[in-house]
């Protein structure tokens, strides 16, 4: 029996399982960092009071390496906050709020990319402001973040692999686990490496795929 | 909970180990040097091999691109310190491990090339193609248009991009606690062990680290844009 199969096929059910766990958390976070960021996004363009705390949380969460973070949302916000008060909301929590910062500057961009004429011609019209942002500047601005949507979701993906450092059952810690049973790392560290790698590679390539057939239907430029 | 809060505000114990925490932050600096011209120096080769006209090497580097890029810090750091001397001793025959230092660096040195990799290959087919026909023309050699057409005007336009990745690579070293690399995150785990209070400490870190990368890439973004202006003009 090789090392590979005693090693990496015969514990597929808790790789598998950390899989899951892996994809349940990045998809978590990704939500929770597209509403965050929108809202951070809104509050810095059009909520003037708030503004400079909008930008002070936007460069706050980017300006933060995701391990301090973790870590900061893990220990102290149950303290201060009483919650997050599983290890698994502490992770998903603190990839939403990293992503959120970048993703409230993504949604920026496109809104401001969108042409003042637009604007003013859907304002001639007579369209309310609410519905020229939900018809007019939201769908172009969603394409034109649509790239840099997908690139985030490759970094939650990477930076998932971080809360197996707070015990969360993910990919890697049930690969780690595997490794402390067995003492023989090469194989299933190195399947582990191939699973997230060929994970991200297929979600990037997804997603040019997609950006690039959005783009194509409606007539956006570079 | 009002109690927690103003603890975890309190920084005092932060102040008071801040000998030990900030030599913990040369480790951070140390590998961020050491990994940043590793990545430098890979990125710009695997961008030379992806422009290659043979095209088994644009194969090999195209791999290598896709390969590195798409690996998470963690588990490339990881894999390379419990994974990487385990296959060189079996194929030298002898035994070998790394020092956390060494892991921590190739680790991210090789992530961080394949992102570097891609921002050279970009800057290097924004050059239009007559500066490098006219260095030709002069007879000048492949290496010296590299050196003296190609790269200074690949620099200027990979700045922005640039500076971008060697701050993701700074945020990245303070995952090297992780195998025991005794950084500002290590010694900070310590501490929190020893004094059982983990709210000053952590809340010090995440502002230490926030300050520090809000306060230098805004001046690095300030002097590159001045940089690139006065270059251009």
């Amino acid at each position: 029996m090789s090392n590979w199969e005693r090693l990496v096929w015969n514990q597929r059910d808790a790789l598998l399982s950390g899989l899951g766990v892996t994809l349940e958390i990045c998809l978590l976070a990704f939500v929770g960092a597209i509403v965050g960021g929108l809202l951070l996004c809104l509050v810095r363009l059009y909520v003037a009071p708030l503004r400079p705390l909008a930008i002070l949380l936007i460069e706050f969460f980017r300006a933060t390496p995701i391990f301090v973070q973790l870590m900061w949302v893990n220990y102290v916000w149950p303290e201060v906050l009483g919650w997050p008060n599983t290890f698994f909301t502490a992770g998903w929590v603190a990839l939403a709020l990293q992503s959120s910062g970048y993703l409230a500057e993504t949604f920026r961009t496109g809104i401001e990319a969108v042409p003042r004429g637009h604007r003013e011609a859907a304002l001639s019209v007579g369209m309310s402001r609410a519905l020229i942002f939900r018809r007019i500047v939201m769908p172009q601005a969603l394409l034109t973040a649509a790239p840099s949507l997908v690139n985030q979701f490759t970094v939650v993906v990477k930076s998932s692999t971080l809360v197996s450092v707070i015990t969360v059952p993910d990919l890697m810690f049930q690969s780690q686990k595997i490794v402390n049973v067995w003492y023989e790392p090469i194989e299933v560290l190195t399947a582990t490496a191939a699973i997230y790698i060929a994970l991200v590679f297929s979600i990037s390539q997804a997603g040019k795929y997609a950006s690039d057939w959005l783009r194509r239907t409606y007539g956006l430029q570079g | 909970m009002s109690e927690a809060l103003k603890q975890s505000l309190d920084l005092a114990l932060f102040w008071e180990y801040r000998a030990v925490l900030l030599s913990g932050l040369l480790f951070n600096a140390g590998i961020f040097a050491c990994a940043g011209l590793a990545a430098l120096v890979l990125g710009l080769a695997a961008a030379l091999l992806r422009l290659s006209s043979a095209r088994p090497l644009r194969w090999i580097g195209t791999v290598y691109v896709e390969l590195f890029r798409n690996a998470p810090d963690y588990v490339m750091l990881v894999w390379v310190h419990f994974v990487l001397p385990l296959l060189l001793g079996l194929a030298l025959r002898t035994r070998i491990e790394f020092h956390p230092f060494l892991s921590a660096v190739v680790a991210l040195g090789l992530v961080y090339s394949g992102y570097f990799a891609e921002t050279f290959r970009a800057g290097i087919q924004s050059i239009p193609k007559g500066n490098i026909e006219a260095g030709r023309a002069v007879g000048m050699s492949e290496a010296l248009i590299l050196r003296r057409i190609t790269l200074p005007q690949v620099v200027r336009r990979m700045l922005p991009e640039g500076l971008n990745i060697f701050i993701s690579l700074f945020k990245a070293t303070t995952i090297v606690s992780l195998i025991a690399v005794p950084d500002l995150m290590y010694r900070v785990s310590m501490v929190t062990q020893q004094e059982m209070q983990p709210l000053p400490l952590y809340t010090g870190a995440a502002l230490t680290y926030f300050a520090i990368i809000l306060v230098v890439a805004t001046l690095l973004r300030w002097a590159g844009d001045r940089w690139s202006r006065s270059v251009l003009a």
